[in-house]
């Protein structure tokens, strides 16, 4: 069946509608169902990330985030400031992570959920972040020894991370 | 190396549907400023850097990279490339300072100075995601005892734009989706993977509109995931999506209507004197699904192949006569006609 609007695509859209008892039934193809405004089948794509960074950053380099009559933090690295990095949605340099840390964190929060890497971990990564990976390895060896009844292997774990966790805690 | 064993002239596990896999890892230098913020003399320091830890190591790497300056690389080449997949469209503008270190299968591409210092890419014919990431990860290794990466303990690999930070990865598929774009379901399909922490978009075009029902599955969230998890949930969405656009197949091609009309492009493709760019693209998805269903009697490889082949950068590139526009549509009737008609070569055929 052609579409009923521009008789040129296949229909692929049936719409039904109920206006005040009085029904009425139309076959269209996808675009012209979307021009007709059956948005929220055919509306265009996903709004593009990069689109969205600008207000992501925007609040952290909203006015309350900078200190009133301060000098504006700079990075040490690039010479950046945090509405440099707003205005572009990107940081200048590695070294703007560390110095913007705490204004960006609540932004990465929303971007990605979590603002914990998980994932590789090259040689030159620190001890601490190595030490939170093996506990991270270990409680869910622990959870599966549990599950598995292997009491002997779950107490020679738990041992195991609480010495980790005292390490990481001083 | 001959042209046949480019990695994109193969067809490879779930190949009636997915084309390609794509893992593409972002790195960056802790002591130099990100390409935004960078000087030329920076820009030369980080190439120098790169391709000395690439091309005159005594790793494995040495040797079988060939290193493109794009900056003064012919702009149909660029484009070309961008064609093949190895560049992203942006980087075949050739902007100064930037260059590639491309693999001489191209299934392993090193971009310089793109959106950050680093970006490695593999690819890989089908579906085959770990296979592409287990190669992107030992180069990243490799690369790593040299050139020492950012990286930061909380938020793992350092990147310019926030949206690649932790793992630095995008992993992607693409996807032959002609079925499930005819029965109008793309919009749901975007709705619903991103709420799984992915994104689906046309690469050729937006949309309903998306030239040729190919598109871009990719993981969007890098932080707080590891790479086998991100890799992990895009396999079994991807798989998802598969056994979707098979169903949807099925039901299509019952329907006496869809055979003709593969049938007449397939008509169209093996007479046709001329053929631009946008009537091909449109033309190939038809016949790929019809390859792909059984209806025609071709190999996904010959396709594969075309689907490279008679790109404009890629043609011109090749061609040892200047092509202008016209020239380039009678040439490109002449090579579609060749590799899908009834006197295609003999390898080619079951």
């Amino acid at each position: 069946m052609l579409c009923e609007k521009c008789h040129k695509n296949e229909a692929t859209t049936h719409i039904k509608r109920v206006i005040n008892g009085q029904a009425s039934e139309v076959y269209l193809c996808a675009d012209c169902a979307a021009k007709a405004g059956f948005g929220s089948i055919h509306s265009p794509f996903s709004l593009g990330l990069n689109d969205l960074l600008g207000s992501v950053f925007g609040e952290a380099a909203h006015p309350k985030a900078i200190p009133a009559g301060g000098d504006e933090v700079r990075c040490s690295g690039c010479g950046s400031t945090l509405q440099d990095i707003a205005a572009t949605g990107r940081a200048g340099c590695a070294k703007c992570y560390d110095t913007f840390y705490d204004q960006l964190l609540p932004s990465l929060q929303r971007l990605h959920g979590k603002t914990r890497h998980a994932g590789k971990l090259p040689a030159s990564a620190g001890v601490e972040a190595k030490q939170r990976r093996q506990l991270d390895e270990l409680r869910k060896a622990l959870s599966l020894a549990v599950e598995k009844q292997e009491f002997e292997n779950a107490a020679a774990l738990r041992d195991e991370i609480k010495a980790l966790e005292q390490g990481l805690n001083q | 190396m001959t042209d046949s064993k480019k990695w994109y002239t193969q067809s490879g596990p779930d190949g009636d549907v997915v084309l390609s896999t794509r893992i593409r890892l972002a790195r960056n230098f802790s002591d130099i400023p990100f390409v935004g913020r960078m000087t030329d003399a920076q820009k030369a320091q980080v190439e120098e850097r790169v391709r000395d830890a690439v091309l005159n190591g005594n790793s494995t790497l040495a040797g079988s990279f060939h290193y493109i300056d794009m900056e003064h690389c012919p702009h149909v080449q660029a484009v070309s490339l961008a064609e093949r997949h190895l560049i992203s469209p942006e980087f075949s503008q050739g902007a100064a300072g930037t260059a590639l270190l491309l693999l001489e299968d191209e299934s392993v591409s090193i971009m310089v100075n793109e959106e950050d210092h680093l970006r490695v890419q593999v690819m890989r014919p089908g579906l085959d995601l770990n296979g592409a990431y287990d190669t992107a990860d030992k180069i990243d290794t490799l690369l790593d005892e040299k050139l020492n990466f950012a990286f930061h303990d909380r938020l793992g690999y350092l990147t310019q734009c926030p949206t690649n930070l932790g793992t630095g990865m995008r992993a992607s598929v693409m996807l032959h989706l002609p079925a499930l774009q005819e029965l109008g379901s793309m919009n749901q399909l975007a709705n619903t993977v991103a709420k799984l922490g992915l994104t689906i978009r046309g690469t050729y075009g937006e949309g309903s509109d998306a030239k040729g029902a190919v598109y871009q599955l990719s993981n969007q969230v890098t932080l707080g995931i590891s790479e086998q998890a991100a890799i992990e949930n895009l396999r079994s969405i991807a798989q998802q999506v598969i056994a979707q656009e098979r169903n949807a197949r099925k039901q299509l091609c019952a329907d006496v209507r869809v055979q003709d009309r593969i049938w007449r492009s397939y008509g169209i493709l093996t007479t046709a004197r001329t053929l631009t760019v946008k009537e091909f693209t449109g033309l190939i998805s038809n016949v790929r699904l019809g390859a792909a269903t059984g209806i025609l009697d071709i190999p996904m490889d010959v396709i594969s192949r075309l689907l490279i082949d008679a790109m404009p950068g890629t043609m011109i590139s090749r061609s040892e006569q200047d092509l202008d526009a016209a020239k380039a549509d009678l040439e490109r009737a002449r090579l579609v006609r060749d590799a899908l008609g009834p006197n295609r070569p003999q390898e080619t055929q079951f």
